[in-house]
């Protein structure tokens, strides 16, 4: 018997646009995928605008090695906002493992690794601080890291004092060889950035920050050692930033107490540009990488067409509420 | 056959990108006199021809009203392009960052605030890509850059030290606020204790950072006068020092009383002085930084004085090495003549 099924075309076309359209939601809410298509427009129409001076290989390397510290820093940063704190007192660290270190080396006359390895330490201990006294005592994050911040602060100037120049030979050429023509902070940075995604995306135990920032009481409920974990991503934190601020120290080949100045809100602000929320639970690594970008991408513009340094801060805060605002917008349309 | 272990692939790996890593020079130097300068002949006009100045807290009032005025002057008058760039904020780093990024484009001279010792790394990056290089305001030791005007921190403070010592009779409680851990203020600080150190009647009584906030330089200034009711006179080394200083003093209604010297002639300083709540300034000739650095760049680049066949395969450089533009003493007496300005 012959048998002859209806098929409704609506079926057959009509959920087709619909699933895609979802799925292009779904990608626009993935700030990693919306800030990547948006730097390559934005490197597009710079390389259109300034074919000059945006794409070549000597200023992009150099867009690249002004990023590193910050992103390095910025990695730290997103982990701790991933599971719902953050740090005030990066910008300090870095000055004050680069003064350290250097003090050791400088005035002291230690080896290059042991000064380095101290100036770790030190990071060590102030990360185990604030971890301690904010996951354990209950001290708000961000009382106890600006403390830390004027803590760290003064500690740069004590160690550093005026500057410190004429820094050992090996140690500047940490930050100042080239590999492929690239100076190696941008190395150091890719492949931070490299080791933390794969931790992050890849191992139970950093997955677990995720639990922790969406819902620090179910994780613990559910056996996960938040108080240990938190104490620990304090540690990543000031460690990283303890890592830039040698690597910077290098770069520079001095050490400046001045150094890091406002970098604690400039890799808060790259953090959440590459999807990070200050209620936690969100973020990837990547995404520190690509928020740090978008704005090196944005500063290198605006300098090669000679915009002052007050518009240049108008305009990333613009830009800062301006990706806020879109990603909001994506939600309540997704939730609609 | 045996697969190598992947430890000797990780080894191999690692040296050979250890290899192919190219180390800094030794002597950190960017073989500068060698350096091709771009040249043009002098009375060249090149409608291109750009002069960047980079410096970093961008829009402090002091910079913008001499430093940067007198830059665009000397722009108009010589009809080349003048671009000011740096961070909004006191931001060293940051002016590193500027300056790198800008040798990309090339410009035909730069000139530099000498904010930090730590800047020289960059300002030799732009010497070792021909670009002329002018630092003013303060040198940067160990850089390699092409001149320097400026003025002698170390004397700032010295005259300081000396009108403190005039002012209180070489007696009394005296303390100094500036930003602490910059070179130059540091070496302000030098030259003002040195003086001191003559007069065994003067105490030092501290030393503090305003990090250049008037707010902060007054809370400072107003827990001074409270611990030390008897206090003979305060030095401020920063240009937000002096009013922050001068407004404790006068709530506290020890004008006069209390005597101020500090660094920098703004309309405000200039005014406390004709008030007689500050009693000198210690003023540095900032147009004639920037105006004559831009001079430099300009002769550098036309030329304007060759002093050999080629000056750059010389090894020679045909504009001052280095300028001390001097400094002024503002006080009481001749306040009038600069408010007229």
């Amino acid at each position: 018997m012959e048998t002859q099924t209806y098929t409704n075309p609506a079926k057959l076309t009509g959920p087709q646009p619909e699933k895609s359209r979802l799925r292009m939601d779904k990608l626009l809410q993935d700030r990693v995928y919306s800030l990547s298509i948006t730097i390559v427009v934005i490197c597009i129409v710079a390389s259109v605008v300034f074919p000059q001076n945006f794409p070549t290989f000597e200023n992009l390397s150099q867009l690249l090695l002004n990023l590193s510290i910050d992103t390095i820093v910025a990695v730290g940063m997103m982990l701790l906002l991933i599971s719902g704190m953050f740090d005030l007192s990066v910008g300090s660290m870095v000055a004050f493992a680069g003064g350290l270190t250097a003090n050791l080396m400088y005035f002291h006359g230690f080896p290059v690794p042991l000064a380095i390895t101290i100036g770790l330490l030190s990071a060590l201990l102030v990360g185990w601080v604030n971890g301690y006294l904010i996951a354990y005592q209950g001290i708000n994050p961000m009382i106890q890291t600006l403390a830390m911040l004027g803590i760290l602060r003064g500690g740069a100037l004590l160690v550093a004092g005026a500057g410190i120049q004429n820094l050992p030979y090996w140690f500047n050429a940490i930050g100042q060889s080239r590999l492929l023509g690239i100076q190696m902070p941008v190395w150091y940075m890719l492949l931070t950035v490299a080791v933390f995604s794969f931790l992050v995306n890849r191992t139970i135990f950093f997955r677990r920050y995720y639990y922790i920032g969406g819902n620090a009481k179910a994780a613990e409920l559910s056996g996960i050692e938040v108080k240990k974990m938190k104490q620990f991503a304090f540690i990543l934190s000031a460690v990283l930033a303890a890592v830039a601020g040698i690597l910077l120290t290098s770069r520079l080949g001095a050490a400046m107490s001045t150094l890091g100045r406002g970098l604690e809100l400039r890799v808060i602000t790259a953090a959440i540009l590459g999807g990070a929320s200050l209620t936690g639970g969100v973020g990837k690594i990547v995404g520190a990488l690509l928020g740090a970008l978008f704005m090196g991408i944005v500063a290198n513009i605006m300098i090669i067409a000679r915009i002052s340094g007050l518009w240049q801060e108008i305009i990333l805060g613009l830009i800062l509420i301006s990706a806020v605002w879109l990603d909001l917008y994506l939600i309540r349309r997704s939730r609609a | 056959m045996k697969k190598p272990p992947f430890l000797l692939c990780v080894c191999t790996l690692f040296l050979s990108v250890l290899n192919s890593c190219e180390l800094p020079p030794r002597d950190g130097s960017a073989g500068v006199q060698n350096a091709n300068i771009a040249t043009m002949e002098a009375g060249a006009v090149n409608p291109n021809e750009e002069y960047v100045m980079i410096t970093t807290a961008i829009n402090m009032p002091m910079y913008v009203n001499h430093d940067q005025a007198a830059f665009r002057r000397w722009g108009e008058q010589m009809g080349v392009k003048v671009s000011i760039l740096g961070p909004a904020e006191w931001d060293v780093p940051a002016q590193i960052e500027t300056i790198e990024q800008v040798i990309a484009s090339r410009p035909a001279g730069l000139l530099i605030n000498g904010t930090d010792p730590g800047i020289a790394q960059a300002i030799n990056k732009a010497v070792e890509a021909g670009i002329p290089t002018v630092v003013y305001d303060s040198d940067v030791p160990g850089s390699e850059r092409h001149a320097f005007l400026g003025t002698d921190w170390y004397q700032i403070g010295q005259m300081q030290g000396e009108e403190m010592a005039r002012l209180t009779g070489g007696k009394g409680k005296v303390a100094y606020m500036g930003i602490l851990g910059l070179t130059n203020m540091e070496d302000g600080f030098r030259g003002l204790l040195d003086v001191l150190k003559k007069y065994p009647g003067i105490r030092v009584v501290g030393r503090y950072d305003d990090k250049a906030s008037v707010e902060l330089a007054a809370r400072i200034t107003s827990d001074l006068l409270a611990a030390h009711p008897d206090i003979a006179g305060i030095c401020g080394f920063d240009s937000n020092s002096g009013p922050g200083i001068a407004l404790a003093v006068k709530e506290a209604g020890k004008v006069g009383k209390v005597k101020i010297t500090t660094v920098d002639w703004e309309p405000e300083h200039l005014l406390l002085v004709r008030d007689g709540v500050i009693q000198m300034l210690a003023g540095q000739k900032r147009e004639l930084f920037t105006w004559y650095g831009a001079q430099f760049l300009y002769d550098m680049v036309h030329r304007t004085n060759r002093l050999s066949g080629n000056d750059a395969q010389s090894g020679i450089s045909n504009v001052p090495t280095s300028v001390n533009t001097g400094l002024l003493r503002i006080t009481r007496e001749n306040v009038g003549q600069f408010l007229k300005r």
